[in-house]
């Protein structure tokens, strides 16, 4: 059919849903309108399957035969082709190596082709966005040098570069939401990822989960390791709280190694409402998340969000008003982890010598496209004939070892990568270290668990301890010797090698660390040309100076941390074990605050956020209503003032609710004579009682035992049988709820410790106890008599009230004096026991 | 391998799809990369130029070598290559010069093995293209290929309809080699060997006893599958095997690969089944269709070639302080040597051990041992 003329209509007010409008509107098209077609666009290839679902519904049977209606999704765009999943590869710049962490060397082939190879699991057609800040010509040459910037491929790199002032993953979202880069869901991968989990099959989980939950905006692919796993950083792990039968995460918080996290805050909200709760600590947190679109414009709302994970992740999860969700995805099989430090760079080193990411070994699928013979004990040795290996040397288990490398006799090298071209002298000991291209290494020296850069060259008899890091085109030796975890790079200028005195330089970093060599020099052999980068936090270093320092060390290839723990005597886990220590949960330390807010988890749960933030908040509660009281507002109006105090500190609405009673208490004078107190009680009460049912929900039983509470540890104790009758008589508390409170274990006070508070607990029980023997009077009065049932009421409030004023008055008097007794009584008791 | 070609056409394209799958291990299995290397070369005849027989070869030979460095594991893939073009070859001398064919197989030893059942396979060769073909013709280039492109698709399809039957023709004999009460022990998942027992049961009532076979645990499968098509089953420990052997009447294996001495790679734990049988003097029987015959010899026991995969089953990732001190080794095959195996039984006839070199001389041409 011909479009003959074009009409465009618009609708009156925004809409929630516009593809639940647009499905409206077609339907109604299809019913009033003369035979024709209908043509309706829509964004994304998700809606477009939602909506031919529910037209399909709508249409009924009758039309189900014929081929009247048809997605495709393939037209849907102009540009796009069939738009599997976007990835989005994020390359974080590491501060240490100079280098972007992207462009580290794994076994000679460069990290992120590694982490190009993980992604395309799925076999579709894919977009990559790779971002990056620093080192931006780098990472442009290396991916169009790779195979996949070739065309039929099947993939297709779009390398941008970003903002100088990007300096996170957060800024790189915002950067993405502006650019408009992503139209539906996508990957979002670091740089440094190396991992064969089958990505596709969490995408499917993600894409399931979000059918019925529009809400799940995030799937993060997290994967299990034991406690002391060499691939799990250390002093960099999170504590993951997820729900057991559907793993939504529900708490997520980082742990540093220093100062060392000992303990973990769960709200309250997260026992409550899921029967079931994993608390885990032996997840690797793979950065692979799984995002749908909404999550750069979170990003982009939310301008302070830096890390994914400590301020995304952590503020969607704590937020009210957001009501988003994010899931995890426990990976059984298959191998993924971050190469975010040289630690985890060493880790993940060994897994891939001994399979862990199979089938990403170096013997095949070798992303490099060198070609490794694997023999026994998982040694890898180039298969093209071009190393060659003296009669006499010993080549150790996990060891790889690139083309044209020469190792001499009597070397020995054990679980090391060596790159190409390099040259191993006669009898030098090589033990865990990472060795790049190039480099040369002369006789006789030993070099354990260290990472030389490529083209370095170590003279003969030289020794570097474990932990060093040798930057590209080093010189050192001959003779030399260097301390654990010494940081050498390269003299920048050629002309200042040798002296001391420097010209003009802007970076007055490295002239410093320049100028201080004279030390170094004589260390480091006659013909080095290395500067000696200094060890250990600055002397203006402040405490997070220090802090930030000891976290950084934890992470150094070669540690174990036991160096940490000594020098450290101002910590207070200065006793533990680390390994122990990473298994939190067992630890002394979080043992009694741990088992006790899982053992408890009704009312007296152990509450997370904190102490001082609920008096602040009980202060500004009592402020506010002083205020409502003093100036006389309007019940609503202190109602909405109390939500907005409760929403921005974030305390539940029990607190709330004790709160407002206690003000209300408070506020009542007290005044000598019972008809005046009544008087005064009822004027409050009829003023303000109704602001305890307007902040935000009805619980007339909480009410009660919060007045209770209160009225135990207050002045006012014997106000508590009056006001309770009060609100009885307004009609804020009932019948039925003071006796559903006066058969609740609180209520008698179970749970309190001994002291006056629970005496006076107990005896507010009393005083209801006698309330409800009123009310059962009354009611067989009012069925006895069955006639001027108004005033029976009256009489009995009457009585009751007299009664509960004289008493409580008599009982004071008596606790006051009763204290020491029941104290003694008490004390005697627990001794018996 | 860095100098790879571009891809740029869809042929081409359809190749590196296919060597990135079996990078990635998206495929595995000998009989499933046959079969996918076989309709890549297909598309790849059909579509390419050639006007000679030297530059169809190369061409082929050239998507041969790609596929092969892809996955040097599975041998299937170059033995699907290598069948190719001995038929290629084949078809080419029938056309040019008629009966050259029927004179090299007339001392085939599969023939002299089958001689009581007579294949279809010397059939009248084709007769009609004779003597039409004219290589590198300088005013048509493309006729050479125009007139020999319809027989190379029916070699093709030759070859595939084999690889299809594959299941039908080893298990053809089953019968011949089961007999009533008999107790087989078998391990793994091999649709070869399953075909093989079920066909056997129509006729035949025996027992099976499968080895779980760790740690890939394919026994289990195999298990399911046989007791569901009503062949009374046993699943058996790994540890047991040794003990049970004497009761066993025969061992019957899937193969990987058929290696030229005879021996071949199998799934892991068939060495301690053949070893445990050669010691008990019980036969064990390979079934294996043809594509598995390699022109190997494994002489120096490569360590490589077992292929070495994830150490997650055996030792799980979890145990993270195990992890670091322990080197753990999970090869997929082991290699079983040919005193060990006393028959193998193919879709082309059942062949000792000993003959397999035969086998292999006369299923590809010489010249393509090396791709």
């Amino acid at each position: 059919m011909l479009i003959t003329f074009l009409q465009v209509f618009y609708t009156q007010e925004p809409e929630p849903d516009y593809v639940e409008a647009a499905i409206r509107t077609v339907l109604m098209i299809h019913r009033a309108e003369e035979p024709g077609d209908v043509l309706l666009f829509l964004t994304g290839e998700e809606e477009i399957e939602d909506a031919y679902g529910i037209v399909y519904v709508h249409l009924g049977a009758s039309w189900r035969s014929s081929p009247s209606i048809r997605r495709c999704p393939k037209c849907s765009s102009s540009a796009r082709q069939k738009l599997g999943l976007d990835a989005l590869l994020v390359c974080s710049c590491s501060g240490a190596g100079g280098q972007c962490a992207c462009l580290w060397v794994l076994h000679a082939v460069a990290l992120h082709p590694i982490t190009l190879i993980c992604l395309p699991a799925s076999g579709k057609e894919k977009r990559f966005f790779v971002i990056c800040r620093s080192h931006a010509e780098q990472v442009k040459k290396a991916i169009s040098e790779s195979k996949w910037s070739r065309p039929g491929s099947g993939i297709k790199i779009v390398p941008i570069t970003t903002a100088k002032e990007t300096f996170s993953a957060g800024d790189a979202m915002r950067d993405v939401y502006t650019r408009g880069l992503v139209t539906s869901d996508f990957v979002l991968v670091m740089g440094d990822l190396v991992s064969n989990i089958r990505i596709d099959e969490v995408v499917r989980v993600h894409k399931e989960r979000r059918k019925t939950n529009k809400d799940a905006i995030m799937t993060m692919v997290v994967k299990e390791s034991g406690a002391a796993h060499r691939t799990r950083p250390q002093g960099d792990s999170s504590v993951f709280v997820l729900d057991a039968e559907t793993s939504e995460c529900l708490h997520y918080e980082p742990v540093s190694a220093y100062p060392r996290t000992t303990m973990t805050r769960i709200p309250r909200e997260v026992l409550e409402s899921h029967p079931e709760i994993e608390i885990r600590n032996d997840l690797i947190d793979c950065s692979i998340d799984v995002c749908s679109v909404e999550v750069p414009s979170l990003f982009q709302d939310n301008f302070d969000y830096e890390d994914i994970r400590r301020d995304f992740l952590h503020g969607v999860l704590t937020s009210d008003l957001l009501m988003k969700n994010i899931y995890c995805y426990v990976a059984k099989d298959g191998y993924a982890a971050r190469v975010k430090d040289t630690k985890s760079y060493e880790s993940i080193s060994k897994d891939i010598l001994s399979r862990w990411t199979f089938p990403l070994v170096p013997d095949d699928n070798h992303p490099g496209g060198h070609v490794y013979q694997h023999t026994r004990g998982n040694k890898y040795i180039a298969t093209d004939n071009s190393v060659s290996l003296a009669r006499t040397c010993k080549i150790g288990n996990n060891t790889l070892i690139g083309a044209s490398t020469k190792i001499h006799e009597n070397a020995q090298i054990t679980g090391s990568v060596i790159g190409q071209n390099c040259v191993i002298g006669a009898g030098s000991i090589i033990e865990g270290s990472y060795i790049f291209d190039g480099t040369v290494i002369g006789a006789q020296c030993v070099v354990k668990r260290s990472i030389i850069g490529a083209g370095v060259t170590i003279k003969e008899k030289t020794r570097i301890e474990k932990g060093c890091l040798v930057g590209d085109g080093v010189v050192v030796g001959p003779l030399a010797v260097l301390d654990p975890f010494e940081r050498l790079s390269r003299r920048r200028d050629k002309k200042a090698s040798g002296e001391d005195d420097e010209e003009e330089e802007e970076d007055s970093d490295i002239d410093d660390i320049e100028a201080n060599q004279d030390k170094a020099s004589s260390i480091l052999g006659k013909d080095s040309n290395a500067v000696v980068w200094p060890q250990g936090p600055s002397d203006g270093d402040d405490e997070d100076g220090i802090a930030a320092y000891k976290n950084q060390c934890v992470r150094r290839l070669g540690d174990d941390s036991s160096d940490l723990e000594l020098s450290d005597d101002g910590s207070e886990s200065s006793d533990e074990e680390s390994d122990e220590s990473s298994e939190y949960d067992s630890g002394n330390e979080s043992a009694d605050t741990g088992t006790s807010s899982l053992a408890t988890p009704s009312l007296d749960a152990f509450m997370p956020s904190g102490q001082m933030q609920e008096s602040e908040f009980r202060i500004e509660v009592a402020q506010s209503l002083e205020r409502a009281f003093a100036e006389g507002h309007s019940v609503d109006n202190a109602a909405v003032e109390l939500k907005t105090l409760r929403m921005a500190s974030n305390v539940p609405l029990s607190r709330v609710r004790e709160a407002v009673v206690a003000a209300i208490v408070e506020h009542i004078k007290i005044v000598d004579g019972a008809q005046p107190q009544r008087k005064e009680i009822s004027r409050v009460v009829g003023r303000w009682g109704d602001l305890i049912n307007k902040i935000g929900g009805v619980d007339a039983v909480e009410t009660v035992s919060a007045l209770q509470m209160h009225c135990a540890s207050s002045e006012r104790f014997p106000l508590f049988g009056q006001i309770l009758a009060e609100l009885y008589q307004t009609d804020i508390v009932e019948e039925d709820d003071i006796r559903a409170w006066y058969r609740s274990p609180a209520a008698k006070g179970v749970g309190l410790v001994g002291g006056p508070t629970a005496e006076n607990a107990k005896r507010c029980w009393a005083v209801g106890a006698k309330m409800i023997q009123q009310f059962d009077e009354q009611e067989s009065e009012s069925e006895g008599e069955g006639e001027g049932e108004g005033e029976g009421e009256g009489e009995g409030e009457g009585e009751g009230e007299d009664e509960g004023g004289s008493e409580s008055g008599e009982s004071d008097g008596e606790g006051e004096s009763g204290e020491g007794e029941s104290e003694g009584e008490s004390e005697s008791e627990s001794e018996n026991e | 391998m860095a100098s790879e070609p571009p891809a740029n056409t869809p042929t081409q394209r359809a190749v590196e799809n296919l060597a990135w799958k079996l990078r990635r291990r998206q495929i595995v299995g000998s009989r499933a990369t046959a079969l996918e290397t076989l309709l890549v070369l297909r598309q790849v005849i059909s579509k390419s130029r050639f006007s000679s027989m030297e530059q169809l070869v190369t061409i082929i030979r050239g998507v041969g070598r790609r596929l092969v460095e892809a996955q040097p594991k599975e041998h299937s893939v170059g033995n699907t290559v290598r069948k190719v073009l001995h038929h290629i070859r084949e078809e080419y001398n029938t056309a040019t010069k008629g009966t050259a064919v029927t004179l090299s197989s007339g001392f085939s030893i599969s023939k002299f093995v089958l001689l009581g059942q007579p294949r279809k396979q010397s059939a009248p060769t084709k007769a009609e293209n004779k003597g039409t073909l004219k290589e590198n013709d300088p005013d048509d280039p493309d006729s050479f290929a125009r007139s020999l492109k319809p027989v190379l698709m029916e070699a093709i399809q030759d070859v595939l309809d084999e690889l299809e039957t594959v299941y039908d023709n080893v298990s053809k004999s089953a019968s011949n080699h089961i007999h009533s009460d008999e107790i087989i022990l078998t391990l793994g998942m091999s649709k070869t060997v399953e075909h093989f027992l079920i066909s056997a049961a129509h006729n035949r009532n025996y027992t099976v006893m499968v080895l779980e076979t760790a740690p890939s645990y394919g026994g289990r499968d195999m298990a399911k599958t046989l007791s569901e098509a009503g062949i009374s089953t046993f699943l058996v420990p790994d540890s047991s095997l040794y003990g049970l052997m004497s009761r066993v009447n025969k061992v019957i294996l899937g193969a990987h690969a058929i290696l030229a001495n005879g021996g071949m790679f199998a799934i892991t734990g068939s060495l301690l089944a053949a070893t445990a049988a050669h010691e008990h003097c019980t036969p064990v029987v390979v079934c294996a269709g043809q594509f598995k015959l390699t022109p190997l010899w494994n002489l120096y026991h490569e360590y490589g070639a077992l292929d070495f995969g994830d150490p997650s089953q055996v030792l799980g990732f979890e145990e993270g302080s195990l992890v670091d001190k322990v080197d753990v080794v999970n090869p997929f095959y082991d290699y079983v040597q040919p005193n060990f195996i006393d028959a193998y039984i193919t879709n082309d006839g059942d062949h000792p051990p000993s003959s397999i070199y035969r086998l292999i001389k006369e299923t590809y041409d010489d010249e393509d041992m090396l791709l």
